[in-house]
């Protein structure tokens, strides 16, 4: 590497620059594979944490086994967005279990969740079924 | 009484940030300890001798820590924080996609690559340098999709590029450093270090939770800042006033300081939403670009002049953030709480 290529990779000759930064506001976030299950869970009913973990995991045939730090990340996501909210305590075996349960709300975005993602599966099924004629034919 | 097994998991739990424990870790340890105990109290006890988290477990709790610790959606403080670095993450990365449009730009016209364009004048013109411009040009056109893609929301191939993208910068660095051709002793580094590495290594705070910034606006401004950014220096260039070119540092904190007047009248107005956070991430890129001119005032020591309009620089910039900076302070106790999910927002 010559002198000169190497004032031109760290740049004290040219002057180079960014202009004002342009910040934005936020867009809205898609719901994430882990908020569905844990929102599926508490579907038919009120569920403690580790009831939740094995919930997911019946739900998705095993293939997503959340752990503890992952499952209170989206608790507590999906509390602060008032998709969830705490149903009661009961203690079991000298620990305290809380209970939690959907909100109106939840119960609303996990239905239009539901409703997108079945959407999406029909047209995978259509296309599946097209590509696989065409292979056929 | 509290087992070893539950001990344990408390001492992970202490990765999480205080008031995140106050809440949520009775909870956790009470989840934690369901998942390993059978009710049985001989073998209780004896799993709780023998058991602990996972490592798995240990790299959720982890994960969690540094979402929470880098403004997980839902952490009001942090929130405001972890906002803010992403936007100065995306505001750095928008430097180097500008400086690679103008390696290309300059690429295209020293090599006579389009016809029809006027002959550069001969000072420009380059030979090959061989191989490490290959890499050079490479590691340019790198910098711009990764921008792009960070922009698209494309977090982690963004984070792989540019974890890629830093080591031949360094790999340069390190050979210049030993065959003595740095053009400067601090200068070369600094810049590796501020606008290559921090930047990389801030990219986790564009974790899987994290909103995406809106693309348009940033994708704009990469057109828009070359022509704005590029367009007054040429002039100034061409009209024979080279002498009054900043150089790099210098022109970073010129830069970020009209950025701050430019929102300041906002900021002191505290009607719009949201300019607490604009103004912390002005103060983050103030801070980059005072730290960036400090150090590179070394490079400057024979030359008193230069020093005292490096010292301008760093004032100017110093004074800019200062008007911004009661707003950013504001952002950190007021922010906004995230939007909730579109579907809910919709219903």
């Amino acid at each position: 590497m010559d002198l000169d290529v190497a004032q031109r990779l760290f740049g004290q000759a040219s002057p180079n620059i960014l202009l004002s930064s342009i910040l934005t506001g936020m867009a809205a976030r898609p719901m994430t594979g882990q908020a569905f299950y844990v929102l599926t869970a508490l579907a038919d009913g009120p569920r403690h944490g580790y009831g939740i973990v094995g919930e997911v995991a019946e739900l998705s045939q095993g293939r997503v086994k959340l752990k503890i730090g992952s499952l209170y990340g989206v608790l507590d996501r999906l509390a602060a967005e008032g998709l969830i909210e705490p149903d009661r305590e009961e203690a079991h075996d000298g620990r305290l279990r809380r209970y939690y349960r959907l909100t109106q709300d939840g119960r609303r975005a996990l239905a239009e969740e539901a409703e997108l993602r079945a959407a999406t599966a029909r047209v995978v099924r259509a296309r599946l079924r097209l590509t696989g004629e065409q292979a056929a034919g | 009484m509290s087992s070893d097994l539950e001990r344990r998991y408390r001492r992970v739990l202490r990765l999480l940030p205080g008031w995140y424990r106050q809440q949520w870790e009775q909870d956790m340890v009470a989840a934690f300890l369901d998942s390993w105990l059978t009710g049985d109290p001989a073998a209780d006890e004896y799993i709780s001798k023998v058991a602990g988290p996972s490592w798995a477990e240990v790299a959720s709790v982890a994960g969690l820590a540094v979402r929470l610790h880098l403004g997980g959606p839902g952490t009001p403080r942090r929130y405001a924080w972890g906002h803010a670095i992403r936007r100065a993450v995306l505001a750095v990365l928008l430097v180097h996609a500008v400086l690679a449009v103008d390696v290309l730009v300059f690429l295209v016209w020293s090599r006579r690559l389009v016809g029809w364009l006027p002959a550069p004048p001969a000072s420009l013109v380059v030979a090959p340098g061989g191989g490490w411009d290959t890499v050079y040009y490479l590691v340019s056109v790198t910098w711009i999709v990764i921008f792009v893609t960070l922009a698209l929301g494309h977090y982690r191939t963004a984070r792989v590029l540019a974890a890629l993208a830093v080591v031949p910068g360094l790999v340069a660095l390190l050979q210049a450093q030993l065959t003595g051709i740095l053009p400067a002793p601090f200068g070369p580094w600094i810049f590796w270090v501020l606008v290559d590495l921090a930047p990389v290594l801030a990219m986790t705070a564009f974790h899987r939770d994290a909103p995406p910034a809106a693309p348009g606006p940033w994708l704009l401004a990469l057109p828009a800042g070359y022509v704005l950014v590029y367009g007054p220096l040429m002039a100034l260039q061409a009209t024979g006033n080279s002498a009054w070119l900043p150089d790099f540092s210098g022109l970073c904190c010129i830069l970020v300081s009209l950025a701050c007047l430019a929102h300041a009248p906002r900021a002191r107005s505290r009607q719009a939403a949201g300019t607490g956070l604009r103004s912390l991430t002005l103060v983050l890129l103030a801070a980059v670009a005072g730290a960036y001119r400090i150090v590179t005032l070394t490079d400057y020591l024979n030359d008193p002049h230069l020093i005292n309009v490096s010292l301008a620089e760093l004032l100017i910039v110093v004074a800019a953030a200062a008007l911004v900076a009661p707003d950013a302070a504001r952002a950190q106790t007021a922010t906004p709480a995230p939007p909730p999910y579109p579907h809910a927002m919709a219903a």
